[in-house]
């Protein structure tokens, strides 16, 4: 069971709270007509926040699984609720990537939003206090109510300064979302009253409820897919995308932006942080179900996105289709998939965001999202035409591009799983590469033929600004991914540990005989085996890989999953 | 010496026949009139019990209802009065305004 | 049976809380005779300070941990009583505080209104004290019959005539039934007490005993038009949408929690022994009343019919507290009440912030583009319908949580599905009232009030249905203690949980 690791300052609540002040300070004092003072104020309150986030990469320890800069106050203490926050390796990243993206949210915003500034910058910075504590809370009950809070001011985002159908597409992501938390919210009482039975102790500590809840096979499977529910609308998962297109067509640019960059992870993150480690069984049993979803999921969106009109839908599409990859290496079970969907995490929070913000530069000068009304940009604008061009290449994948490692590391994961997984997620980078390829000519090249475009004004510093960093990172993690996959490695190995995946299991036949068994094995043992704290290090982060995105396919050790962990069996020494 | 069952049976047609009275009958006053004999018909069923049970519980019990159906009836009355005068007429049907 | 005169007079201080408020409202009638017209609102201030010397000595009685039976089993002063004591003495008060504004525009000068207000407030107090089916009648029909005048308080507006018919009719058939259902009860068990029929029950096997399962049916149908349930609905949207808007939102929420207490006391300590056999029925009035008063509510225009389709599945969530049958599912009850207070009434009190003479505010179309208008307003509104769509951090969803979480607890896994499923259905038409407040352009100048009264009123039940949300402890303490003195008699073990 992972340790909570205390921190001098308490980091994550500042980090957290500080945009919900933000927020009351521009609601309380400030007055509708100051709009600098809003715009302003705003944006330096999400940067300090960036800044103040700082310190959680610099002290983080990337060489233990536990949980760090935690934080535990007591809260409801009748009910054993508490102000837990803490992060690990899973979620660091993903509240670094919150922070960034939501000063460039408010950056970009400047010049779109012209009315309601003072609801409008309360509302993006409320959504980053929940998407924050999303990703900090450790708390069952705390993380439910950060999770739901995010929802309002989404909704007023896309349903006040939305474009088009922006009420219907408001209501459509709040209901849809809504849906699949309330059947979470069942799943998680569940395993509160499991919990209490098993232990006698109220709590609605998610560490706790992991790691010393052993559940039965058939409760698994429901509660997992309670759960499945709520995330996969959240990520969204091939049937339950429809509510996506529309959500992210008619947001303003920022709220597109948050959209695809953070708020997609969250359902990604959940089944990373509930799904597989408290469902281990009913995980490895689903395997098949959730791939073929993935699957399906990854050229359903490439294929749709193939033909859109809309830049915004197609970009939309695109997104399904990355989500899939995401999910297909996280159920693919292995360290090498998982480390992969998680860097892919924010791979598409970066160049999906980037492909927001570039559409909305375009459409904040010529008020349209037809691909048709385009062509031939590139002879007009061409630092714009550079920056799309680096972030398209990052979204298909191009080596050297953050895209291609996270894709990479998948391929890898879901080749180790079943060669045929891989088989159709190449399919899936092929196609989204024709798609955004297409894209690309069809805006960039040929001639000028519609004449509006022959006075378009080329990027303005506040646009290269806020693109940079982004631009920064997608070459960061493209070149040099080894800091990345360093603080996500022993998390990610410990997880894999957890789950301990069949195709590690099929291998190791011998070990099918403990099939009953195991997932009490796996909790009580895995616990013994690996003292806390011993700095177990990912294979993934072979420093081939990491150097060198080209070289060859490193030699990934599947002994990880079974690393000191003899009982389980799962050693795969037949693999070899 | 009649026997009890039959003050209960004869309470029970009472009841039945008001509530029947309350759900049939389009006529504000005869309505309100079918709900007394509703509880006419309790307060006999509560007066054979008590009898039955040699218990003076129910007969306090009944003259408690009795009391009470008068403030009903006053109030009830009042009620109807004030919308006559609004709408001239009593009939539940034409009572109408607000959608069932 | 021969009565010695020699009765001892009780200790009285125990219901000095009912003692004060009817000295009170005798007072408080006669004073009005002196005061002029014009300025009525001065009874309404006096009512005010009555309910607060009430709510004190309730609140003093509570903290003391009473737990007396009074008048030979009449009536008990526990937790239980105590806390609706003090949720009704909240619920008046801020009705009274909403009056204040609105009964100057519809012109009603009458100084009664208090009073009749405060004569439904005796009546629901003495309800949750309650233990015995005579003082269980008494104290509902003097709820019930002050209620029907004030639905019918605006004597000029058919309508409002119109809905105190249609509810004193409707009432007083449930009173009947519910009547005839005690007076079985009595037949059966020989006794008007509640625990003496609850040991009566105990000790003979009466699930099979028809006199017993029609006796039950009764009274669940007499209840179940008290607290709204369908299929005993129909009269709440009329009434609701006819009666004057304050009277609207006590409506709403005293006499239904009032009901909520008495049900609470017939079923859990008098006919516990047939628990299977409500159980069962209640479970499908709990299925009924959420879905249909979701459903339906989604097709109203004006706000107030939405509200009190809302107020019926309200009614639905409360009832699987009940079903569940636990610990927890007895508290969220209480918990679900208390927190419903605060929002429901803040719903209406939005109506009654923006209707002036000519009856705009209760179309949800007049909330049009009152986010620009006054952006406090349309936020306060904003987190009234988070709460009552249970969404956090509000009270509501906590109530909600609670609830669910006995559901699951008891192993009500469908209910509690069916429930949640609901509950985020009931954020659609929720929404379209935020949806035309912020999201719509605005068709024409809005008048918002600004009556001190009713903002602060407004304030303090914004503060604290958000306050509920953020830290609920306390309440949650509050309430699983209150529910503790009719646990043994429901049978169900007092644990932690």
């Amino acid at each position: 069971m992972p340790k909570l690791i205390e921190f001098s300052a308490p980091i994550l609540t500042i980090t957290c709270f500080l945009p919900l002040l933000g927020a009351f300070w521009i609601a309380l004092f400030t007055k509708k007509e100051q709009e600098k003072l809003i715009k302003y104020g705003a944006f330096v309150i999400s940067l300090v926040d960036f800044v103040i986030s700082l310190p959680l990469v610099y002290y983080f320890d990337p060489s233990t699984h536990n949980f760090q800069f935690a934080e535990r106050y007591s809260w409801i203490p009748s009910i054993g609720v508490t102000y837990l926050m803490g992060i690990d390796g899973i979620s660091i990243l993903l509240v670094m990537l919150t922070t960034l993206l939501s000063a460039i949210a408010v950056l970009c915003s400047f010049a779109a939003i012209t009315e309601r500034l003072k609801e409008y910058y309360v509302c993006l910075l409320l959504l980053e206090t929940g998407m924050l504590g999303t990703f900090m809370a450790l708390d069952f009950f705390l993380f439910y109510v950060f999770w739901e809070i995010m929802l309002v001011p989404m909704y007023f985002l896309i349903g006040v300064w939305g474009g088009g159908r922006k009420l219907y597409s408001a209501i459509k992501f709040f209901l849809y979302t809504l849906f699949g938390s309330v059947l979470m919210l069942l799943g998680i009482l569940s395993l509160y009253f499991l919990h209490f039975q098993a232990t006698g102790d109220l709590t609605f500590d998610i560490v706790k409820i992991t790691y010393q809840l052993q559940i039965s096979r058939d409760v698994q499977f429901w509660l997992f897919l309670a759960f499945f529910i709520g995330f996969a609308i959240k990520v969204p998962m091939f049937p339950f995308h429809t509510w996506l297109p529309d959500a992210h067509t008619d947001a303003p640019t920022a709220g597109s932006v948050i959209l695809a960059g953070v708020l997609l992870k969250m359902g990604t993150y959940g089944f990373i942080r509930f799904n597989l480690p408290i469902f281990p069984e009913a995980s490895k049993m689903l395997v098949p179900f959730m791939v073929l979803l993935s699957v399906i999921g990854i050229i359903y969106g490439a294929l749709v996105a193939m033909a859109q009109q809309d830049i915004k839908r197609l970009v939309a599409y695109s997104s399904v289709s990355h989500l899939g990859f995401v999910m297909l290496g996280l159920f693919a079970l292995n360290p090498q998939g998982i480390a992969g969907g998680l860097l892919q995490m924010i791979n598409h929070g970066l160049s999906t965001g980037a492909l927001f913000l570039i559409v909305g530069m375009v459409y904040e000068r010529r008020h349209t999202r037809m691909i048709s009304e385009y062509g031939g940009l590139s002879h007009q604008v061409p630092v714009f035409t550079v920056i799309f061009a680096i972030t398209m290449f990052s979204s298909i994948g191009l080596p050297g591009l953050n895209g291609f490692v996270g894709e990479f590391l998948i391929l890898i994961g879901a080749f180790q799983a079943s060669w045929l997984y891989a088989l159709f997620a190449v399919s899936g980078i092929v196609l989204g590469a024709a798609y955004m390829l297409w894209l690309f000519q069809r805006m960039m090249f040929g001639q000028i033929t519609n004449p509006a475009n022959r006075n378009l004004a080329d990027c303005n510093l506040r646009e290269v600004v806020y693109m940079v960093p982004i631009l920064i990172f997608m070459f960061w993690i493209g070149l040099y991914p080894k800091p990345y996959l360093d603080m996500m490695g022993p998390t990610v190995e410990k997880l894999v540990e957890r789950v301990n995946h069949p195709t590690y299991q099929a291998v190791a036949k011998k070990s099918q005989g403990t099939e009953q068994g195991r997932a009490g094995t796996v909790q009580r043992v895995a616990g013994k085996a690996n003292p806390e704290g011993t700095p177990m290090r990912a294979k993934v982060n072979s420093p081939q890989l990491s150097g060198d995105p080209a070289a060859p396919l490193p030699q990934v050790s599947p002994a990880s999953a079974g690393h000191g962990n003899g009982a389980t069996g799962s050693t795969p020494e037949g693999r070899r | 010496m009649v026997p009890i069952t039959y003050y209960l049976w004869l309470g029970a047609i009472l009841f039945m026949i008001g509530a029947v009275g309350v759900l049939t009958r389009r006529n504000a006053i005869i309505i309100l009139m079918c709900i007394e004999l509703m509880l006419n018909g309790v307060n006999v069923t509560l007066i054979a019990f008590a009898q039955r049970l040699a218990d003076l519980g129910g007969q306090v019990f009944a003259i408690f209802v009795i009391t009470v159906a008068a403030g009903e009836a006053a109030v009830g009355l009042a009620i109807i009065i004030s919308l006559f005068r609004n709408r001239s007429t009593l009939n539940v049907d034409e009572i109408n305004l607000l959608k069932w | 049976m021969v009565q010695t005169l020699n009765i001892p007079l009780p200790d009285l201080s125990a219901i000095a809380p009912e003692l004060i408020l009817t000295a009170w409202v005798c007072g408080v009638l006669l004073i009005d005779l002196f005061i002029p017209k014009d300025r009525k609102h001065y009874v309404g201030i006096l009512s005010l300070v009555g309910l607060t010397l009430t709510f004190l000595c309730s609140g003093y009685l509570y903290l003391r941990g009473e737990n007396l039976s009074l008048f030979g089993g009449m009536l008990a002063v526990d937790g239980f009583a105590l806390y609706f004591k003090m949720v009704f003495v909240v619920v008046v008060m801020l009705t009274i505080a909403i009056s204040l504004r609105y009964l100057p525009l519809e012109e009603i000068n009458l100084g009664e209104y208090y009073g009749i207000l405060l004569f439904a407030t005796l009546g629901m107090m003495v309800m949750a004290a309650s233990t015995d089916l005579i003082t269980i009648y008494l104290s509902l029909e003097l709820m019930s019959l002050s209620i029907y005048i004030l639905a019918g308080f605006i004597k000029k507006d058919p309508k409002s005539i119109e809905a105190a018919l249609k509810y004193f009719l409707l009432g007083a058939f449930s009173s009947g039934i519910l009547l005839y259902g005690m007076a079985l009860l009595y037949g059966l068990s020989g006794t008007t007490n509640l625990s003496g029929i609850g040991s009566y029950f105990a000790q003979h096997d009466l699930s099979h005993e028809p006199t017993a399962i029609l006796a039950m049916i009764l009274l669940i149908a007499g209840f179940a038009f008290k607290i709204a349930a369908v299929p005993f609905h129909m009269w709440v949207p009329d009434v609701y949408e006819g009666a004057p808007t304050p009277v609207t939102a006590f409506m709403s929420v005293g006499p239904k929690a009032a009901a909520f207490a008495a049900l609470m006391r017939i079923f859990l300590v008098a006919i516990v022994a047939v628990r299977p056999h409500w159980n069962s029925i209640f479970w499908g009035l709990a299925v009924l009343s959420m879905t249909i008063g979701n459903v339906v509510a989604i097709a109203q225009t004006s706000l107030k019919r939405m509200l009190a389709y809302s107020s019926i599945a309200h009614a639905g969530y409360v009832l699987i507290g009940i079903v569940a049958g636990n610990q927890i599912g007895y508290a969220s009850v209480l918990l679900y009440v208390l927190v419903y207070v605060f929002m429901n009434l803040g719903a209406f009190s939005m109506i009654i912030l923006l209707c002036t003479k000519s009856g705009r505010g209760d179309q949800i179309k007049d909330f049009t583009g009152l986010a620009r208008v006054n952006p406090w307003a349309a936020a306060a509104f904003v987190v009234f319908f988070l709460s009552l769509a249970g969404i956090p951090p509000t009270g509501g969803f906590v109530g909600k949580l609670y609830i669910f979480a006995a559901a699951i607890q008891a192993n009500y896994v469908g209910l509690a599905i069916i429930g949640v499923l609901n509950s985020a259905i009931s954020l659609y038409y929720y929404f379209r009232v935020v949806m035309a407040m912020y999201m719509e352009e605005l068709p024409g100048p809005l008048h918002l009030s600004t009556h001190p009264v009713l903002v602060f009123a407004l304030t303090v039940m914004v503060l604290a249905t958000l306050f509920l949300g953020l830290y609920p402890g306390p309440f949650i303490d509050a309430a699983m203690s209150s529910m503790a003195p009719l646990l043994p008699k429901a049978g169900v073990l007092a644990s932690h949980f």
